[in-house]
């Protein structure tokens, strides 16, 4: 029975039921027509199984107006798919990807916000270029490591495509769960869009001398302020006398809490001075401790791999950021990323530091999709300035890297995808989503007209994520990351509860010692040392001072 | 078939011969029958729990490559972490306090609503709703009553106290501990008194007759007559919510992260942090076990406790 047949018939059994309901028809008649149609199922269910499933997986390619700065940016990702240029990796990867057509791509990805891209957009929008279908598996963040991990363990061949963060990615490629994709790159890839990555991001996926993945989301923390509040002129008088200088963005930590304190203290209830996600285990105080920590002169290990957190830095550091939260929002420490995100967007707070997001949602873009209706509207549009974190050095809070899964049934196929989501149009148009929570990261993303196009200061927007890039600092990469996290997320939190800085750093350091001890002092001092040949794992070889700085 | 013959009619009472191979037969049909209950317990009971033990004695941590032997280290790691014996006192403590609690105000609205009046059963129906919510959902409301700056407990108390109140109800000593036991009271409370109301309904109201007729005061009464009567079923509900409430995890999860520091630790939040979210399956696994151990000494002494009246 073809779809028409099929159609006609459940069009007459509907009639022939109401029919029987009007107690018009025999009951042999409706016998006779249950048992067909419930036969039909039978047969149907296996043969409509795939259907159903994919259709389960994938919503409907959501295509903005092509008159939109999104519309024209995924109009040009389509036409480099399908017209080229000839040798680009999007229309490389699309024409070498026919082949697979049929086959199905199972892809983690952070569940919630991050999965509508490759529901909404780019897996609807591949598998109308190549065939090949995507089913996407949502999974909360340290999902995202174990589960392929115990997929792989059990030889499963689940996944194809892995969302990873960098951080991950020694532990990984060591364990055999991800593969590398130097001979496939050979093979597909226009090797210059790699020269397209901003070089903090460039070398992320790369270990031991192998690239296992392509970088992905530039989570790169910035400072955004309320211009209107800076520029006031009561309180710039104010300031001026109270510390005998101007009011400005500050550029030091300690700059940053007494500004704060000002602005509390002139403006509270109505406004606060600052805000920050400081709940335990909301990554909010592991990033900034680091990103302060390391401006402040700190390193995380000695040459022995003996901690260094209780040091004068780390007490500097957690007696700042004490000072921040002192004159901040009340129940600062209390807020997760999201909360902080809405007391920002309502008006409360002067100065948040925060993922890329915040300016897209400063500007009331993002929630231009009902996806991200749990955010409110913004009361602060058109009154954000944009600025690097005091101290000059912000963190690269995660990020993720898509990894090629070492037991993927389709390699070559899920490599293809790869390489044409990350490709420079394709990755702009994903980045430009207002619900997905990718984040620029190609140098052509922050020269981008289109996305300086999305909302009046975009350009801005585009060039302070592009400076911070320059001065940035990674999250260390290698195996505990995970452990020595925890372990500043919980000292920070007890700090905030009353407990001594010294004797929390101390309990922390501890802490380091042993995850290093138990992982092994000398491996974790080789994995160590690769972190710090990395851009940007310290101030002193940020991209910046290594000469390689982006300049718009 | 061969079964039902082998069963067939016996209607005279004469012992009915059957041929040896029928009843081989018929013996190979019941492990047949129960084959496949058999397996699926193995398959998801017996065989992770021989695995485990498996893992108790080797590196199985997915930061390390390999599953080579290491004896007791896992246990010795667990054992010697301050945050995993600090978990169990927070544990005990807990279970204790909102046990404590859960039982005497179930106790108190079993008595209350012991007895027949109009709008018992909407009453009780309203009482009984936070059974049915999961306890992560819980977790969330309480999360969202009393987190600042959103959360409206604060406003309400200043409000009723005439002067700002800036309490840390999530992230202060005692506040936060307060706020776990209020959310675990408010779930479970109805769970105490479902099983202390069928208790107090299940005793003959002529034994209360008499003691009044004899001019039995009320709390001798309560004391001689109520507590006996009631004293397997008190025991029952004491030993089922205990025996819950040591594994508290949701609302930890959910309210305080654990925080601050490890301060809200409870073991099961413990075991599932350095399981699940630091990945060292291994020494999450010796944890299990140790807490298992201890668990199982408490669940001893409660069975024994609780099948007590029976054996007499």
């Amino acid at each position: 029975m073809n779809d028409r047949e099929r159609r006609d018939f459940e069009a007459g059994l509907s009639a022939e039921v109401d029919a029987w309901l009007r107690g018009e028809p025999t009951r042999r008649d409706f016998i006779k027509r249950f048992g067909q149609a419930a036969g039909m199922l039978a047969i149907s269910g296996t043969a409509l199984s795939p259907f159903v499933t994919s259709a389960l997986a994938q919503a409907q390619m959501q295509l903005e107006d092509p008159s939109t700065p999104l519309g024209k940016a995924q109009a040009a990702a389509l036409a480099a798919s399908v017209e080229g240029p000839k040798d680009g990796s999007a229309f490389r990867a699309v024409e070498a990807a026919k082949q697979y057509a049929g086959v199905n791509l199972n892809m983690t990805y952070e569940a919630g916000l991050q999965a509508l891209d490759p529901r909404n957009f780019s897996g609807p929008l591949w598998e109308q270029l190549t065939g090949i279908k995507s089913t996407v598996v949502e999974l909360p963040g340290p999902d995202m490591y174990s589960k392929p991990i115990a997929e792989h363990i059990a030889g499963s061949g689940a996944y194809d495509v892995l969302d990873l963060q960098p951080q991950w990615t020694p532990a990984l490629a060591d364990g055999g769960v991800i593969q590398p994709l130097d001979d496939l790159i050979a093979k597909y890839m226009n090797v210059a869009d790699l020269e397209d990555y901003h070089p903090l991001y460039k070398a992320l996926p790369t270990y031991k001398g192998k690239i296992w993945g392509f970088f992905d989301d530039g989570d790169m923390f910035a400072l955004y302020y309320r211009k209107d509040i800076f520029e006031d002129p009561k309180l710039n008088e104010a300031y001026q006398a109270k510390f005998g200088k101007k009011l400005e963005v500050p550029k030091t930590w300690e700059d940053y809490a007494q500004v704060a304190q000002f602005i509390t203290d002139q403006m509270a209830p109505n406004v606060y001075g600052a805000g920050h996600f400081r709940k335990a285990g909301s990554p909010g105080n592991q990033f900034d401790f680091m990103q302060q920590f390391r401006a402040n002169g700190g390193t995380f290990f000695d040459a022995d791999m003996k901690s260094q957190l209780a040091t004068d830095a780390g007490v500097k550091t957690l007696n700042n950021m004490k000072a921040a939260n002192a004159a901040s929002i009340p129940g600062n420490e209390e807020m997760d990323a999201v909360s902080l995100w809405v007391a920002w967007l309502q008006g409360k707070v002067a100065m948040i530091y925060s993922w890329p997001p915040t300016g897209r949602m400063s500007a009331g873009y993002s929630q231009s999709d009902k996806a991200i209706s749990f955010i409110p509207q913004s009361s602060i549009a058109g009154k954000v300035g944009y600025a690097i974190v005091p101290g000059g050095h912000p963190e690269h809070a995660f990020g993720f890297n898509k990894s090629l899964a070492a037991d993927s049934a389709n390699p070559e196929a899920a490599y293809l995808f790869m390489q044409w989501a990350c490709s420079p149009p394709v990755s702009l148009a994903r980045c430009m989503l207002p619900y997905a929570l990718r984040d620029p990261y190609r140098i052509s993303h922050f020269k981008s007209e289109l996305y300086g196009q999305l909302f009046p200061s975009a350009p801005e927007y585009l060039a302070n994520l592009n400076n911070s890039a320059n001065v940035g600092l990674l999250d260390p990469i290698m195996p505990g990351a995970q452990d020595y996290q925890l372990s500043l997320d919980r000292m920070c939190t007890s700090v905030w509860a009353g407990t001594d800085p010294m004797e929390a750093l101390k309990t922390a350091a501890a802490e380091w010692d042993a995850t290093t001890e138990n992982l092994g002092v000398d491996s974790q001092k080789a994995f160590y040392a690769e972190f710090l040949k990395l851009p940007g794992a310290t101030v002193d070889n940020t991209v910046e001072a290594l000469g390689m700085a982006v300049k718009l | 078939m061969a079964h039902a013959a082998a069963i067939g009619d016996n209607r005279s009472g004469m012992p009915q011969r059957r041929l040896p191979s029928a009843k081989k037969s018929d013996r190979q049909f019941k492990w047949l029958l129960v084959t496949p209950a058999v397996l699926l317990i193995l398959a998801i009971s017996i065989y992770p729990l021989v695995f485990s033990i498996w893992v108790l004695f080797v590196n199985y941590d997915f930061q390390i490559p390999g599953h080579a032997f290491v004896g007791l280290k896992n246990f010795q790691q667990v054992v010697t972490d301050p945050v995993f014996r600090y978990s169990l006192w927070v544990t005990v403590a807990l279970t204790v306090a909102n046990v404590a609690i859960e039982f005497l105000l179930g106790l108190g609205i079993a008595m209350l609503l012991a007895k027949s009046f109009r709008g018992r059963g909407l009453i009780i129906s309203i009482i009984i709703v936070p059974l049915f919510i999961s306890p992560v959902i819980v977790g969330q409301a309480w999360a969202l009553l009393l987190q600042r700056p959103f959360g409206p407990t604060n406003y309400l108390l200043s409000q009723l106290l005439g002067h700002e109140v800036t309490i840390g109800w999530l992230t202060e000593f005692p506040f936060n501990f307060i706020a776990l036991v209020v959310a675990d009271v408010w779930q479970w409370t109805p769970f105490m008194f479902v099983i202390l109301l069928a208790g107090l309904t299940a005793i003959p109201p002529h034994v209360y007759e008499a003691a009044e007729l004899d001019g039995v005061g009320g709390w001798q009464v309560f004391r001689h007559i109520t507590v006996p009567h009631i004293a397997p079923m008190m025991m029952l509900a004491i030993t089922f919510r205990l025996l819950d409430a040591i594994r508290m995890f949701d609302t930890i999860f959910i309210m305080t992260g654990g925080g601050p520091g490890t301060q809200t630790y409870t073991t099961s939040f413990y075991l599932y942090t350095i399981g699940f979210a630091q990945f060292h399956l291994s020494r999450a696994t010796a944890g299990a076990w140790i807490f298992l151990v201890l668990t199982l000494l408490v669940i001893v002494f409660l069975v024994r406790r609780l099948l007590k009246p029976e054996a007499k």
